[in-house]
């Protein structure tokens, strides 16, 4: 497992400090090619995405259909990872365009983005794998460390996983209406009803586009609905697959760590971001998966400066790992599929109760 | 190079109702549509105001006149306001506002700009810009107006302040107004007098109009030096008094205003803040929030959150240490500090956190 240096208050203050020029370092040197970059990777998800669709619309010719259910798949890809997820991290707000403002992005996907604001960007990042704080632990429905209190129902988590990667952008959707709470009672269902509004014209909207508007459009143009609506539902199949996967690699693998709500209390930055880097996990590969992955490719770097341009990680990562060497701590950073096995294992192994050492 | 003429883009704008209608309810994407719009003519968006250049024209040594024509979109400002100039400069879309000097039907407007040295925005409008370009333009908002029905008028305008005088003036004399105004405006060089040629073509046509230059650096100037009372001949000095210039000016006319004031009404707008800082006492720093419209005094220590939370205003908000973004908001006016870093930020129209800025001098910000 992990091997880090214990930091005292001064080293700890010493790392944030470094951390947080570091963050000054890139802010002073944002500009014009950072605004280019994105304004590329919306070009690139338009044409993915416009090209898909016309592409469905020839039919069931297999060439054209599971080319254009593909382009579709990436495009809502770039959409929600390197487009809409960075930018609703306000990562481009210093441009002050209305079209890349964070707090009024609407992403292509069934969740509000309102609602991705406070669950991801807020509690997410904000109480990073901080028990019973970060829902993102699991999502409520899977166990992934020792440390989660164990309950019958994880016994067919690889199942319920396996549900939610499938359904990921519904699960991700839901979290912020407290099915759980509401469900106990602990909140009443006036309190929740503007919630579910909101996400009802949403995923409304949502599959109403994907699911009836579309396939009616290729009737009347005397293709065929049924080769649209099946390729829009492979297109958001690999849009959930592929954004379950970066997710859970970025915070579930094997060196990942978890904290007690104690352990924030009082919490200083330098060690809001020592968390960060002990929580996260990085994956290694060329340009094109750090693109796909919208650059969670560098979760540490992310959960570092979450309000950075995406594209500034790469060069950021050579100098938070050597930071993170000099304080001793772990660089957690492997393959794709390397992180993804370890995560499988946790999923698989703590299906069931902890095993208590013998003769304890 | 645009696909169709000015004129249809101008008038096709009630015809887009039902996209607006779409977008405001979010089935489609505003800018995917205004990428369509944009590839018809540069000038067209859904809701955005655009405007073409179709004219430059310098109005003195160091202030060029640009007309613009706006489409369909454009509402019209009244005269006397400024309107939002919007430019792109290495990657940050940077506004400042201009009074229009005189609004013509058809969405023309033309604005002045005086060239500031080593500033952001208005060398590159002056040096750059050219017929053909296209700006964006953002609403039109200020309280300066005129009364018809006063008995005369004095205009009192330094530098740039010229331009929304001149805006209102012009409107006013061609709306038939016809009591005595006198025009003084306070420059530095005789280089420095903007549309003379034009006012000169106005005294001409309407004999109630006065106007005198100050030159400061001009001895030979009629008049010299500052602002004084005795600059205004008291024959002339009736009717409503509207001062504009930069913060030390109108504040000067203000008090003079206030001790020989003749009845008329006072208005002055000045196109500065007011310069105090980090070092003035606390209890000195104005907070403003211009869309719940309130005014608190406030200290520059705390976070803007807490003291509009403390003021009883509840702003979106997250993790209150400037994470996760919930609580931006634009800063309109002034300048706040980075409580992490104290850093300054004074750019108008920039995204600020509440939570991690505190006020550096008089704020006014869009919450």
């Amino acid at each position: 497992m992990r091997n880090d240096r214990e930091l005292d208050a001064e080293q700890l203050a010493a790392f944030g400090a470094e951390l947080d020029a570091l963050r000054q370092r890139t802010l002073a040197d944002l500009g014009e090619a950072d605004a280019r970059y994105i304004r590329r990777i919306r070009a690139a998800t338009r044409a993915c995405c416009w090209g898909g669709r016309a592409l469905l619309m020839f039919g069931w010719s297999a060439p054209t259909w599971l080319l254009g259910s593909a382009l579709l798949g990436l495009g809502k890809v770039l959409e929600n990872m390197e487009l809409g997820h960075n930018v609703m991290h306000g990562q481009y707000d210093w441009m002050n365009d209305p079209e890349f403002s964070g707090r009024h992005y609407e992403w292509d996907i069934a969740g509000p983005s309102d609602f991705w604001r406070h669950t991801h960007n807020h509690i997410h990042h904000t109480y990073t794998n901080v028990l019973g704080k970060d829902d993102d632990v699991g999502y409520g429905v899977v166990r992934l460390f020792p440390e989660q209190r164990w309950k019958p129902f994880y016994r067919w988590q690889p199942l319920w996983v396996a549900v939610q990667a499938v359904l990921f952008q519904y699960a991700v959707a839901i979290q912020h209406l407290r099915l759980d709470k509401l469900y106990k009672g602990t909140i009443s269902r006036a309190e929740v009803a503007p919630l579910f509004r909101q996400f009802n014209a949403k995923l409304l909207r949502q599959s109403a586009k994907d699911y009836l508007l579309f396939p009616v459009f290729a009737l009347l143009l005397g293709g065929s609905g049924l080769a649209v609506l099946l390729g829009n539902a492979l297109a958001n199949l690999i849009r959930n697959l592929w954004t379950f996967t970066v997710i859970f690699c970025g915070h579930f693998t094997e060196q990942a760590v978890v904290f007690s709500p104690e352990s924030i209390v009082g919490e200083s930055r330098g060690h809001w971001y020592l968390r960060q880097l002990r929580g996260s996990s990085n994956l290694t590969g060329g340009p094109l998966l750090h693109i796909l992955t919208g650059n969670l490719s560098h979760q540490i770097e992310h959960h570092l400066f979450p309000d950075l341009p995406a594209r500034r990680y790469a060069a950021l990562a050579v100098e938070v790992r050597d930071i993170a060497e000099r304080y001793g701590q772990v660089y957690n950073s492997a393959r794709l599929g390397t992180q993804c096995a370890t995560v499988l294992k946790r999923i698989w192994i703590h299906r069931l109760p902890n095993v208590e050492p013998a003769g304890a | 190079m645009s696909l169709i003429p000015f004129a249809w883009m101008r008038a096709s704008a009630p015809w887009l109702r039902p996209l607006r209608f779409l977008a405001r309810r979010r089935w489609v994407r505003e800018s995917d549509i205004d990428m369509v719009l944009a590839a018809l003519h540069p000038a067209w968006r859904l809701n955005r105001v655009f405007a073409r250049v179709e004219a430059r024209r310098w109005v003195a040594d160091d202030m060029l006149a640009l007309t613009l024509r706006a489409n369909g979109n454009w509402q019209g400002p009244r005269p006397g306001q400024h309107v939002q100039v919007y430019l792109e400069q290495q990657g940050v879309r940077l506004c400042r506002s201009y009074s229009p000097t005189a609004l013509g039907a058809d969405g023309t407007l033309e604005i002045a700009v005086k060239r500031q040295p080593g500033g952001r925005v208005s060398p590159r409008l002056v040096d750059w810009l050219a017929v053909g370009h296209v700006l964006e333009l953002g609403p039109a908002y200020g309280e300066l107006h005129w009364d018809l029905g006063s008995p005369g008028a004095v205009l009192l305008a330094a530098g740039s302040g010229i331009t929304p005088l001149l805006g209102l003036m012009r409107d006013a004399l061609a709306q038939g107004f016809r009591a005595p105004i006198t025009l003084l405006h306070y420059v530095r060089e005789q280089g420095q007098r903007a549309f003379v040629s034009e006012i000169r073509a106005l005294q001409e046509q309407y004999d109630n109009l006065r106007v005198r230059w100050a030159v400061r650096d001009d001895t030979a100037s009629e008049l010299q030096g500052r602002f004084q009372g005795a600059h205004l001949d008291d024959s002339h000095a009736v009717g409503q008094v509207l001062a504009c210039g930069p913060a030390g000016f109108v504040e000067q006319v203000r008090a003079w205003h206030r001790e020989v004031g003749h009845g008329g009404v006072f208005q002055g707008e000045a196109f500065t803040p007011p310069t105090r800082t980090h070092g003035a006492p606390p209890q000195a720093l104005q907070l403003t929030f211009a869309r719940s419209q309130q005014r608190i005094t406030v200290g520059s220590q705390r976070s803007l959150l807490e003291l509009a939370e403390a003021h009883g205003l509840r702003p979106v908000h997250g993790c209150r240490q400037g994470i996760c973004a919930s609580c931006t908001c634009q800063l309109l006016a002034g300048v706040v500090r980075d409580l992490r870093n104290d850093q300054l930020l004074s750019e108008p129209g920039q995204s600020i956190r509440l939570c991690i800025s505190a006020v550096h001098g008089d704020v006014v910000i869009d919450l």
